[in-house]
Formats: structure tokens, C-alpha cells, sequence
């Protein structure tokens, strides 16, 4: 792979040069990281931006790991760059019953569950939720970031209590995936 | 004094200034990003707050994510250690309204040097010689190529909010200034979100000098000596000594008392780096200030026994200077290599990866401030630096024999890892290193000079 750090972007106007740089950045870092998770380096990787492809290249010569044993992957969730944007990863320490997904902080802060105090809660355990919906509310700094649940399912149980401070990533409530 | 001092940042520095918080007594509290979570640090520290995913911009880079943090963990300081936010006045003001101390200087401070035309009209003020160049940022690519005309090429365009070596171009001659100007102010506006850019002559054989300053909150203010980091490739500095070798009489100590006037008009309050060129005449010139402990404290750390990172605490913490210039004693040598995660092989392509083998050096009068561990995987998302050795004698001949032990014995491994240990092993052993009588120029005509095998891989 060659994505050279830095490309000469003279020809393009300063926003839209800055904006290029911060993209291959990006692309550059996640195929990195990619590579680096990866037993054996490949040979090619081909990063495509419309309907999201990553195809991974060994050279037939070259042994194939056997945890990687399809020589093609092919991504169907967009890449997400700017992390807060899409979903969080969530940590595994509260890992549930199988079928249960768990929704993550997207920062650290403190975690509310109703958009004011005294108001309703956003969901209750038992309810069923669309993706999109939102369930909750992280504050860092007076800034109110809203928490959304990234798949349908309903609402297991909250895995951390109204008010209280969580860290980047923590799961915050158990969602049971398996009634999609 | 503190109780707990909140990091607010990862890698070697971050378990450095964990160290002598702990031998201060101070409570420790270490943020990280996802990628950190079984960083050095975060073993280290007495609580860790995971602060954002791995993208810097969204954890060592949010200032609303620290302050949280802080705030949450009772934290009364925040050290920012170098890079990220440690030279970001937006930090420590929002530090003072949350009632913690950031440990730097003001943040009225921290915005005046950090504009490097302003920095570079205070320095001018205060009586510290300049190169030739623009007193204010450039506007249009005429009006630039003017200026640059009248200081005569080569010039070196740099950004305003530039430092650590981003954010400049080289110009040999007039006919490549254009393109150069646009090009380093795209780069300042991505890098630095700030495209203003000025020029200044380039001194294509000159010594990088700087100065360790050290002020208190009441207006006093001392140097603790020199440093030499003019091994630098593609300005970025690979090995440091202290003091700088082979200086003019007297040179040093008029950089120093230099370095105090200008942090004293600048009202300048804790540790800091004041940056000379010296030209092969022996004249001297201010380029810019560093408002942060850096990198290569260790070498002044070794020739003068001050724990830097102590007396940042200690002055943000408003106690007084424990001592004057007098009491400031050089002895020795210090040297101090970076081993960075990168293959020379490769031009220094970042090499990171599980550390298999990571075995430091030891014996007498070495240092290595590194968060590696044997099993740690080195991430690829951030800067490559991985350990810096550090090793002190009586002199510099001892200096260096000493350096090469130490490279020899350090061993680190890894599938896909490589470090730069086997090439600086070699810089220093250059007779023109040896006799001190190199410059900036050094690394690129030593490459130049071997392009196929510069030091091969660990």
C-alpha cells in the first residue's frame, strides 16, 4: 500500500486541500491499524469510499493465516472517521447474554436518563426501540450529547443509574437485539 | 501542594510525569484513549479515565473530555506533558474556570508565544537578536515573495502557529516561492487550523541551541544550560546533548541570560525551552519558545540533578524558585537518543506492532523513560516515539562509548516492528558527531551519503 503522508495538494484550494489531508489521514490510519490486527501483512489493500469496500491482497505464495481464511472482506457498514459521529464500540466488561447489545457512551460525562430532571425518561426497560431512537443523554462540560440506540431491539435494562459519571465507551444500557 | 495531578497525555511522558508526582505523594489519575487502555500509565496511576476512542481529536485533543475528567476525579492540576494540548491556551483557561491548575505558564502567555510573529516582535523588544525576516504574518503571495526577496534566499517559511518542526518549507529561490507559500499555508490551516505564515532567512549550516528556562510566579527567573539537538532529520530532532559541544567561549551564557530577559518579558511563569540558531560565525539568533516541558529534558535533568517535572509542579503550585543562577551547576555529559518505532530501511516509515522482546539497557548512568513492555503492542494511531535513552559520564568521549553500550544492549522485537536504534548507533558513531562538528544538515548528507542501508532494523 502506498498512501504517501504527504501528497502535494498545491493545486487545490486550502479548504479543500485541508479537508483531503484530514481524509487520507484518516483512510491511511483505519488501513494501518488494519494492518497491524493482520498475522500476515498483505500484499495489496484496496479502500473504496461509495457503498464501502476493503479488499485485502495476499500474494498466493505467501501463507494465508488461518483466522483470516477468506482472502476477501467485505465491509457493508460505513467507515466511521470521526468517531462520535457513529457508533461506539462498546467495552466488553459488561458482556450479557447472547442476542443482548449493549449501547455505549459517546464520551465521558455524566449519564442522564430523562432530558430534564423531573421529566419522563427517555425509554423505560421493556420498551421497544428503532434504531435512531434516542435513550439517554451524556453531559461532558454543559455540552448535551445524545445518546442513540444504533439497532432495533428492546430495552433490557440500564447498566448505569441516572446521574451517575461514565467514561468513553461504557455500555449504559442492555438492548435485547433478538427481538428485531 | 496538590493532592492529584491529572495527565493529560499517554506515552513516555506520561509515566515520566507520573513518577515524580508519586515522589512528590501526589495522587495520580491518567486519562486514555480506547487504543491506551493497557498503557504503562494507566497500570501506573492511582485511577485512569477513559476519556475517547482512539483519534487523538476526540480524547488527548478534547479539552471538554480532560476537564471532565479532572473535575470528576477531584483532581487540583493538570499536567498537559508535550504535544497535544500542552501549549493550547484554550486548556488552561478552561482549567482556571473549573478552578484547577494547569501546570504551564499563563494562558495569556502560552497565546503570545505561541503566535510565533508575536513571539518573535516581544523577543526583538526585548533586546534578543533576530533573523532576518517578517516582525508580522504575510498576506498576499506578492507582498511575501517581497519580503523574501529583500531577506535573500534561501528562506524558510513557517507557520505562526507552527512548532515541532510542522508546518515549514525550505525555499532555495525566488522561482519556488510561490508554490511553496501556498503550499506551507494549506499545511499551517490543516495542521494548526491557522494558515498565517511568515518568512525568515534559512540558515542551511547552522547548530540548533536551545535553552531550559525555569520562572516562578514572582518574577524570578533562571537557566539551567544548553542543549544541543541539531542531529535532526526532516526537523525533527533524533539525539540531544547537553551542553552543546564545541561552543565559542562565553556563547552559552549569553544565550542563557538572553533566554531569562525574554521569559521575564514575556512574564513568562514555569518551565520552558527558548530555541537559538548559531551560525558558523558564532553569532546567535532567536527562533522561537516553547511553552511546555519537551522531549529532550532529560540531558538537563542529567547535568544539572533538577527534576524539571518537580519544578514545574512546584511553581504551578506557586512556591518559589528553591534556588538561584548561582546555585545552577552543569557537570558532564548527557546524551539522550529517541528510538522511535520506524524503519530506516523504509525512510522511516512508522514500524509499530506487539513487542515480543523489550528488554531495556542498564548499569551505570543510563536513563530510558519509555512506556514499552515486553507484550505491548505499540499503536499506529499516534507519534512513534517508543524510548528515549538517556546516559551521562564525566565527558563526552566517555558520553558516547557509553550511548553505544547501551544501544547495543537494547533489544526490542516484534513481528512488523523496527526502531531507529541500529541508525542512531551509527549517527553518533560519525566521526563528524565525535568532534562535534555537525549541524542541522548532518542526517540528510549522512543519508544522502548511504541511502541503501542506513542502520537497517533492531
Amino acid at each position: 500500500m502506498t498512501l504517501a503522508p504527504e501528497q502535494p495538494v498545491h493545486d487545490l484550494a486550502p479548504d479543500t486541500a485541508a479537508e483531503l489531508i484530514d481524509l487520507v489521514g484518516a483512510v491511511r490510519e483505519h488501513a494501518t491499524r488494519l494492518i497491524v490486527d493482520l498475522s500476515t501483512a498483505p500484499s495489496a489493500v484496496r479502500v473504496r469510499a461509495g457503498d464501502v469496500l476493503v479488499e485485502l491482497e495476499w500474494q498466493s505464495a505467501a501463507p494465508v493465516a488461518p483466522d483470516h481464511p477468506a482472502p476477501t472482506a467485505h465491509s457493508s457498514t460505513p467507515a466511521t472517521a470521526n468517531a462520535p459521529a457513529g457508533p461506539v464500540p462498546p467495552d466488553t466488561r459488561a458482556a450479557g447474554p447472547p442476542g443482548e447489545r449493549t449501547i455505549a457512551a459517546p464520551s465521558v460525562g455524566t449519564f442522564y436518563r430523562s432530558p430534564e430532571p423531573g421529566a419522563p425518561p427517555f425509554v423505560a426497560e421493556g420498551d421497544l426501540v428503532a434504531p435512531g431512537r434516542q435513550v439517554g443523554i451524556v453531559e461532558v462540560m454543559k455540552l448535551m450529547i445524545p445518546v442513540h440506540a444504533d439497532r432495533a431491539g428492546r430495552i433490557a435494562r440500564f447498566l448505569v443509574d441516572d446521574n451517575e459519571p461514565v467514561e468513553y465507551g461504557q455500555p449504559l444500557v442492555a438492548l435485547d437485539a433478538a427481538a428485531e | 501542594m496538590f493532592s492529584t495531578v491529572l495527565i493529560a497525555n499517554r506515552g513516555e511522558i506520561a509515566l515520566r510525569v507520573a513518577r515524580t508526582c508519586k515522589e512528590l505523594d501526589l495522587r495520580v489519575v491518567a486519562v486514555h484513549s480506547t487504543e491506551d487502555r493497557d498503557s504503562a500509565v494507566v497500570r501506573f496511576a492511582d485511577e485512569a479515565v477513559q476519556i475517547g476512542p482512539a483519534a487523538a481529536r476526540h480524547s488527548y485533543l478534547s479539552v471538554p473530555a480532560i476537564v471532565e475528567a479532572a473535575l470528576r476525579t477531584g483532581a487540583d492540576a493538570v499536567h498537559p506533558g508535550y504535544g497535544f494540548l500542552s501549549e493550547d491556551p484554550v486548556l488552561a483557561e478552561e482549567c482556571a474556570a473549573n478552578g484547577i491548575v494547569f501546570i504551564g505558564p499563563p494562558p495569556g502567555v502560552i497565546e503570545r508565544l505561541g503566535d510565533k510573529t508575536a513571539a518573535r516582535a516581544l523577543m526583538h523588544e526585548a533586546g534578543l537578536p533576530l533573523l532576518p525576516g517578517s516582525l508580522h504574518a504575510l498576506g498576499t503571495a506578492d507582498e511575501a515573495l517581497a519580503v523574501a526577496d529583500s531577506i535573500g534566499y534561501p528562506v524558510i517559511i513557517k507557520a505562526a502557529a507552527g512548532g515541532g518542526g510542522r508546518g515549514l518549507r525550505v525555499v532555495p529561490e525566488p522561482g519556488a516561492f510561490a508554490r511553496a507559500y501556498q503550499e506551507t499555508r494549506a499545511q499551517a490551516q490543516t495542521l494548526f487550523g491557522d494558515g498565517r505564515v511568515y518568512v525568515e532567512r534559512y540558515l542551511g549550516s547552522a547548530r540548533h541551541v536551545e535553552i531550559q528556562i525555569l520562572c516562578d510566579a514572582y518574577g524570578n527567573g533562571v537557566h539551567l544550560g544548553e542543549r544541543d539537538c541539531s542531529v535532526q532529520r526532516r526537523h525533527q530532532k533524533l539525539v540531544e546533548e547537553a551542553p552543546a559541544p564545541a561552543l565559542p567561549d562565553g556563547l552559552a551564557e549569553r544565550m542563557g541570560e538572553s533566554a531569562v530577559r525574554g521569559a521575564l518579558a514575556a512574564g513568562y511563569v514555569g518551565a520552558g525551552t527558548f530555541e537559538f540558531l548559531v551560525a558558523p560565525d558564532g553569532s546567535f539568533s532567536f527562533m522561537e519558545v516553547n511553552c511546555r516541558i519537551q522531549v529532550e529534558h532529560p540531558v538537563t535533568e542529567m547535568v544539572t540533578g533538577i527534576d524539571l517535572v518537580r519544578e514545574q509542579i512546584r511553581v504551578a503550585a506557586r512556591a518559589r524558585l528553591a534556588f538561584t543562577q548561582d546555585d545552577v551547576a552543569v557537570r558532564g555529559v548527557a546524551i539522550e537518543c529517541r528510538l522511535n518505532a520506524e524503519d530506516p530501511r523504509r525512510d522511516f516509515a512508522p514500524a509499530p506492532g506487539v513487542l515480543t522482546r523489550f528488554e531495556p539497557p542498564g548499569g551505570p548512568f543510563v536513563r530510558v523513560d519509555t512506556h514499552g513492555y515486553p507484550g505491548y503492542r505499540v499503536p499506529a494511531v499516534y507519534d512513534s516515539l517508543l524510548a528515549k535513552l538517556i546516559v551521562w559520564a564525566p565527558d563526552r568521549p566517555a558520553a558516547i562509548a557509553r550511548m553505544q553500550r547501551a544501544l547495543d544492549e537494547f533489544h526490542i522485537t516484534g513481528p512488523g516492528v523496527h526502531t531507529t536504534a541500529a541508525f542512531l548507533r551509527e549517527v553518533i558513531d560519525h566521526p563528524l558527531f565525535r568532534h562535534a562538528k555537525h549541524d542541522t544538515a548532518f542526517v540528510a548528507q549522512f543519508l544522502a551519503a548511504d541511502p541503501h542501508d542506513p542502520g537497517g532494523s533492531v
